[in-house]
């Protein structure tokens, strides 16, 4: 660790990190825009000067350098002076502001990014009141750059960030920057549209409203938007997110840091991942069917039914002819619940994994270009395992014990009749009842269905209990790597249905409300190893 | 310069029979380092704008290099500067020996002559002498027959300003968008691939072979102490004699205009009103000033940047001074690299300011925003990453406070409503 000076303040701080992060997490509010922490640094936007000391050079005698350095570019070293609260450095900044407006349209009423614009903020606190600009603007063009993204220059600060960001971590390269002076906007090639997996990052880290997403653009102003911490459920790979909600209504998905699996960044099929869930084909109440008689009992009556049927059955028949089939998109508390009722009505319940879905091949992040071979610092994964939480159910049916099966074996034997009763999670995003699948539905003299969307399974289940999108419930997700994180609640389930979480917490014998941090600690005194989960260190609100 | 106006100058013959060649030879028998040490003893001054001795530049290339790779810049962009032009197109071979000795003494393996795009015919008569100097041996895998190994290659710059400075044209060398870099770290130390790299100027080089053949002391002797050796200057506007002329940098500007060897004094009926004594970044003097020393101290007692490419252009007094203004603004407006946000933002902005003072809708307060434009660009080092910020708000911020009465009167006498016109219709 390096002792630093800031503004008369010390600070202890690791050696060799730029002066600019150092103060940025340490509290200071300095305004930047080209710097990014996941980027190379470009030093151009000249908003985050600084004065520093340094040895005269005829006495030696250590003194404010007549000069100005980028904090953004100066790393961290033992004893280094700095200060940002001079009049000379104010002076800078204020100018620096003013040449920034000069072309900006102002159009902050129309503009998607007013209420976390750079611009915005930083005009307000270091910039000047009024315009001395009389003369006609430069008006760059709007343009649209690919599928998902619009490009308005006019708004443009270049800060190049989005342009590193395709070259650096994305490896695409699809944004250049054209034209000289205030000409220079920011473009793609021609015939060469930005269109990767990772592009949703530059409307992210661009710090005005330049670059837009296409599916955010005018559906709501950003200060009527609730965040809540999320974990992307899209694949394994766990990236800590951040869902946007108004209304009980999602917005749109942004990536949150997390230093230990997705940095600052988060994939498209994860970013636009989340249509499903406002899909209005959903279930949304629970069913009992009859022979043909299909009754929509209260959702107090359902701890009870469920309980009854399950006890009545095992009676009728045995306790080893019981299967409990979870899915991987379920979070670990609601799966050791739904365990822990098995196994308490019948002890010698199967525990089977649901289907792991998989699609194509992991894709590394920068790619390579074509023909080279694959780059050698990964900096994001995009995994083909597209579900959540297989690490997660495979280490609690791991320490429930039993009889464990795979989703191949359960198939084969409720093929052959071997379960009476099963109790089936989905959740599933994508349909997943496969046509074997979908011919065990009749195999089963009680089958409860758990699921998302109806499917050959609900139609033949003698119980069917909505599911809830990840959204709309809490609890937490063991990722690829074995790193369990927690996401929370960020809108209710739609009208008639009830969380997973809550309903399962009833089922299992607990009463009150259910919340994952309440089962953890319930976990903790069966199985200690369960719940440690890990949460990305916030950062500070100014330091984007 | 010698060579220049000889018959055949350009061609390897010739240039040989005049003595070309030897200096090479005899740097080549010295140890680098000695080379080296004459160079620093000459205290060759680099000849492209900022005078920074040569012979220190080389000093800073780290000791346990293995490789290095030698810049030339030919790439003359600044207004009104030809002197390279003149000693590419009339003595290419002078600057090759130059070049074979600048390499020789920092150990390089490759030169790359980066040549403004707009050269066209001298990038031919470069092409044709840096093929003779193949064929007789003097570059290649043996260099006059020593163990020695040099390549040379010319690149063609595209026509940007920009890509004169030396990290800039580092970057286009590279392939890439030819804009400033940020240091540390300097090209000594990862320059041009990443490798440790030096830059000089043309006229730099072509000082080399003198100084190998006639020695340190000799090019010390020349002019003052601060600023030793020959210099070419150019001299262009309504003068009877424009062109570039070779001399110690104890000569005026007066004298540069005047002389009868040199400028040769104003076209009959017109007066000197101002002079941009070292191109247009340096700044503009005023016809009172003409006893400025052209070295590399005396300028900025005349708040000027430096001595800068020692290119004098002449206004006459039948010039409007707002022409000037918006003329030297919107070579900036349309050569900024667009990097920084002062120079970007601040060029531009100067440009459209002028051209309005130009259109005869100029506000008192324009002059005033023009200076204040000129301070927040270039208060303080370091505002932005490449020294051209400052270059161009000097030539601005003299003109606005050296013709202040001028420009004012200007405004003063612009019809009434003038200026509320103009706004109400460029909005």
């Amino acid at each position: 660790m390096a002792k630093i000076i800031i503004d008369n303040q010390e600070l202890e701080c690791r050696e060799g990190m730029p002066v600019l992060r150092a103060a940025l997490e340490a509290g200071w509010d300095i305004p930047h825009y080209c710097y990014h922490p996941g980027l190379s640094v470009a030093a151009s936007c000249r908003l985050c000067l600084m004065e520093m000391k340094m040895p005269h050079p005829k006495t030696r005698e250590m003194d404010w350098a007549p000069k100005l350095f980028p904090a953004c570019q100066t790393p961290v070293r033992d004893g280094l002076e700095v200060r940002f609260n001079s009049d000379v450095v104010k002076t800078a900044q204020e100018s620096c502001m003013e040449f920034f407006l000069l072309n900006h349209p102002l159009d902050c009423p129309v503009c998607d990014q007013a209420g976390e614009c750079c611009l915005q903020d930083y005009s307000y606190k270091f910039g000047r009141a009024e315009s001395r600009m009389v003369d006609p603007k430069v008006v760059n063009p709007k343009k649209d750059i690919g599928p998902h993204t619009l490009l308005y220059t006019d708004r443009c600060v270049t800060c190049t960030r989005c342009v590193r960001f395709t070259r650096e971590i994305a490896g695409t390269g699809e944004l250049c920057l054209v034209q000289r002076g205030s000409k220079n906007e920011i473009d793609v090639f021609p015939g060469r549209p930005l269109d990767n997996p990772m592009q949703g990052n530059v409307v992210d880290i661009c710090p005005v409203g330049c670059l837009l997403d296409k599916d955010f653009l005018f559906k709501r102003r950003v200060w009527e938007l609730t965040g809540t911490s999320s974990i992307c459920p899209g694949c394994a790979t766990g990236c800590s997110i951040r869902v946007d909600h108004a209304d009980n209504r999602v917005y749109r998905l942004k990536p949150r840091y997390n230093p230990k699996v997705n940095d600052w960044w988060m994939c498209d099929e994860g970013r636009f991942g989340f249509k499903y869930t406002q899909d209005n084909a959903r279930i949304i109440k629970p069913m009992l069917r009859r022979g043909r008689e299909e009754t929509s009992p209260s959702w107090r009556e359902i701890p009870d039914i469920v309980r009854f049927r399950f006890q009545d059955h095992v009676r009728a028949s045995s306790a080893d002819k019981v299967v409990a089939v979870l899915s991987p998109f379920m979070a670990t508390e609601e799966a050791w619940l739904l365990i822990r009722f098995i196994r308490e009505v019948a002890p010698e319940a199967a525990l089977a994994m649901g289907p792991v879905p998989v699609e194509g091949e992991p894709q590394a992040f920068p790619c390579a270009p074509p023909g080279a071979p694959s780059m050698p610092d990964v900096k994001f994964t995009i995994l083909e395992e597209k579900c959540p939480n297989r690490r997660g159910i495979e280490q609690l049916l791991e320490v429930s014990g039993g009889t464990v099966l795979t989703f191949e074996a359960f198939s084969e034997q409720a093929a052959k009749g071997d379960f009476t009763a099963a109790w089936i999670v989905g959740g599933y995003p994508k349909p997943w009842v496969e046509k074997d699948t979908a011919k065990l539905g009749s195999k089963f003299g009680l089958l409860v269905v758990q699921d998302l969307f109806e499917n050959k399974l609900t139609e033949a289940a003698a119980i069917v209990l909505p599911a809830c999108a990840w959204v709309e419930r809490d609890g937490s997700f063991v990722n690829a790597k074995g790193l369990a994180q927690p996401f929370e609640r960020a809108i209710s389930p739609p009208d008639g249905a009830m969380r997973d979480g809550q309903y399962l917490f009833e089922i299992a014998g607990f009463e009150g409300l259910y919340s994952g941090q309440r089962v953890r600690e319930l976990m903790a005194e069966a199985t200690a190893s369960l719940t440690e989960v890990y949460e990305a260190p916030p950062i500070p609100a100014h330091a984007h | 310069m010698k060579n220049v106006g000889v018959d055949g100058s350009t061609t390897l013959k010739v240039y040989e029979s005049r003595g070309g060649y030897v200096a090479a030879r005899k740097a080549l028998a010295m140890d680098t380092n000695a080379v080296v040490e004459e160079v620093k003893k000459a205290n060759l001054r680099g000849r492209g704008g900022a005078g920074f001795p040569a012979g220190v530049k080389w000093g800073f290339l780290p000791k346990d290099r293995t490789t290095t790779l030698l810049c030339v810049n030919a790439d003359e962009s600044e207004p009104p500067t030809f002197c390279n032009r003149v000693l590419m197109e009339h003595d290419p071979h002078q600057l090759i020996e130059g070049t074979i000795i600048a390499a020789y003494a920092t150990r390089s393996q490759v030169a790359y002559i980066y040549m403004r795009g707009e050269f066209h015919e001298q990038f031919h008569v470069l092409q044709k002498a840096i093929d003779e100097a193949y064929e007789a041996g003097y570059l290649g895998k043996k260099v006059l027959g020593t163990d020695y190994a040099l390549e040379c290659y010319i690149h063609r710059g595209a026509g940007a300003y920009v890509c004169g400075e030396e990290t800039g044209l580092i970057e286009s060398l590279e392939g890439k968008r030819g804009q400033p870099r940020i240091k540390p770290p300097f090209p000594a130390i990862e320059g041009l691939f990443r490798r440790p790299t030096v830059v000089n100027n043309v006229e730099t080089l072509s000082c080399l072979p003198h100084i190998m053949e006639r020695g340190a002391d000799w090019f010390t002797g020349i002019g003052p102490p601060h600023s030793a050796g020959p210099k070419l200057f150019c001299v262009s506007g309504p003068v009877n004699k424009p062109g570039c002329y070779e001399a110690a940098m104890d000569i005026t500007v007066r004298e540069l205009i005047e002389r009868d060897d040199m400028g040769g004094g104003m076209l009959s009926g017109r007066k000197v009103k101002a002079v941009f004594p070292g191109g247009l970044s340096m700044g503009v003097l005023t016809v009172d000033e003409l006893d400025m020393k052209m070295d590399f101290e005396d300028p900025r007692n005349y708040s000027l940047l430096g001595l800068g490419t020692a290119a004098a252009v002449v206004v006459d007094d039948a010039t409007d001074i707002r022409l000037v203004l918006r003329n030297v603004a919107r070579f900036y407006g349309t050569e900024s690299c667009g990097q920084c946000t002062q120079c970007r933002e601040g060029t531009s902005w100067m440009q459209r300011i002028a051209q309005r003072i130009e259109s005869g809708a100029g506000r008192m307060e324009d002059l005033d925003l023009l200076l204040e434009t000129a301070r927040n660009m270039g208060m303080m080092p370091g505002l932005s990453i490449c020294g051209l910020s400052d270059g161009a708000t000097y030539p601005i911020e003299t003109i606005v406070k050296k013709f202040r009465p001028e420009l004012e009167a200007a405004i003063r006498s612009q019809p009434a409503g003038q200026v509320e016109a103009v706004l109400q219709a460029a909005n």
